[in-house]
């Protein structure tokens, strides 16, 4: 509980922090990005605060070099 | 675009070195041997000689486009369309990097230097100076790093020096034991480890430089050094620790700094090592992330990448906990995908790119 608190007084602050100075200058573009990425730190956050499984793309490049990887590999031993 | 930034050829040829030095400096030792046993350091020398090259051909890659960043070339040479895809390669692969080299920090602190605090300590304390220095700018991060050079130069004189008496040349005996190829093994994993990554300097190396013909010495020269001062590491590892102990340590440079007694006075001084490590893999993780935040800027056609500095570094902490769930699996992924992943990013599409991109320039002649 602690964690998440924690968690969305920080994204508050950095939505405080950046937030004025997107709007004054009127970026809309910057502002829907910047919205973006800070929901997606928040979301990502919390669920690694509540030990859900978050995709990994490590797991991806695996899926995609293991043959690569093999190829090259059965050269060197 | 934020081409008013500069830094000096000096800045530069630093940041090259610190990032060159990087990670490689405490897990390298470990990788060479577990490939090539005791003669870990030829492997460390092939592979300069082999990063080298590939530094050279990142120079000749630069000089296609001398106030051009690598996505703006992208988009240049491969329309928008394509170009942005293939940009999206590069940044994905800095973020990757950005959070497996605060994983390395985290996962160091927490094994070696303080084993009660927990990871999330260290990360997102570490996370906090690197964001800062982004929302700083790359001039600040560059002069701290000519201002952090001595210090780092005094630290590893300091280590070295102390660590010479103990050298028993015989634990690098029989040279060439096993024959080229564990060795030639060992080299590749040295270049994607130390070399490969320095494709990501490319989204820096001509544009944000304020002498771009001077700056491909200093790419090169940044390599060269930062090379010899891990080959020097490699070969004090091997040489005292032995390959075994060396292969079987997680971070042997580390062990190796525990080894300094001179006089039953000096003793315990291994946080030299890990000090000169907090340095460049401050460094590494900034330009990464440097790297990846303009590149993202740049795809979306944004002038300033500061505004996402901060909820970046939210995503990068979180991630550095998910990339690696273990250890094993950090090992397994650094021996048998990372080699061909840094390959396919770091020679594959340059390569692509140079060829499309002198064909064009052929063609409009």
């Amino acid at each position: 509980m602690w964690a998440i608190t924690g968690i969305i007084v920080t994204a508050s602050f950095i939505a405080m922090i950046e937030v004025p100075p997107l709007l004054r200058a009127k970026l809309k573009g910057e502002l829907w990005l910047f919205s973006i990425l800070l929901l997606l730190g928040t979301v990502l956050s919390i669920a690694k605060s509540l030990q859900l499984a978050i995709p990994n793309p490590l797991d991806m490049l695996w899926t995609i070099f293991q043959p690569f990887s093999d190829w090259l590999y059965s050269f060197l031993k | 675009m934020t081409s008013n930034v500069k830094i000096s050829v000096r800045q530069f040829t630093v940041i090259v070195m610190f990032y060159t030095i990087g990670t490689t400096i405490l897990v390298i030792p470990s990788s060479l041997a577990a490939d090539a046993d005791q003669d870990a350091w030829i492997a460390a020398i092939l592979g300069w000689v082999l990063g080298l090259l590939i530094v050279g051909f990142y120079i000749r890659l630069g000089r296609l486009f001398p106030n051009m960043t690598l996505i703006e070339y992208n988009e240049k040479v491969f329309g928008k369309w394509l170009g942005k895809k293939i940009s999206l390669f590069f940044i994905f692969f800095s973020f990757i990097c950005a959070a497996t080299v605060l994983y390395y920090l985290g996962n160091f602190m927490t094994t070696q230097v303080m084993p009660e605090t927990p990871i999330e300590s260290f990360t997102i304390l570490f996370a906090g100076i690197v964001v800062m220095g982004l929302r700083l700018g790359l001039e600040v991060v560059a002069r701290t790093a000519e201002i952090l050079f001595p210090w780092f130069l005094l630290l590893f004189i300091v280590s070295t020096l102390f660590l010479i008496p103990e050298i028993e040349i015989q634990n690098i005996q029989p040279v060439f034991e096993f024959g080229i190829k564990p060795i030639m093994n060992g080299a590749l994993t040295f270049a994607s480890t130390a070399s490969l990554p320095l494709v990501i300097l490319l989204l820096v190396f001509p544009a944000f430089v304020n002498h771009p013909k001077d700056a491909g010495k200093a790419y090169f020269i940044g390599t060269l050094l930062g090379g010899l001062f891990v080959i020097i590491i490699t070969f004090l590892s091997i040489s005292i620790l032995g390959a075994d102990l060396s292969e079987r340590n997680m971070y042997p440079s580390y062990a190796l700094a525990k080894k300094i007694d001179v006089g039953n006075f000096i003793q315990r001084v291994e946080i030299l090592i890990a000090g000169i490590w907090f340095m460049t893999i401050f460094f590494k993780t900034t330009i990464y992330s440097f790297s990846f935040l303009t590149g993202l800027a740049q795809i979306f056609g944004f002038r300033d990448y500061r505004p996402f500095a901060l909820p970046y570094g939210m995503i990068l902490v979180v991630y550095s906990l998910v990339v690696y769930p273990d250890v094993v699996y950090m090992m397994d992924f650094d021996s048998t995908i990372w080699i061909p992943y840094a390959l396919t990013i770091g020679l594959l599409l340059p390569l692509i790119i140079l060829s499309v991109g002198s064909l064009r320039k052929k063609i409009k002649k």
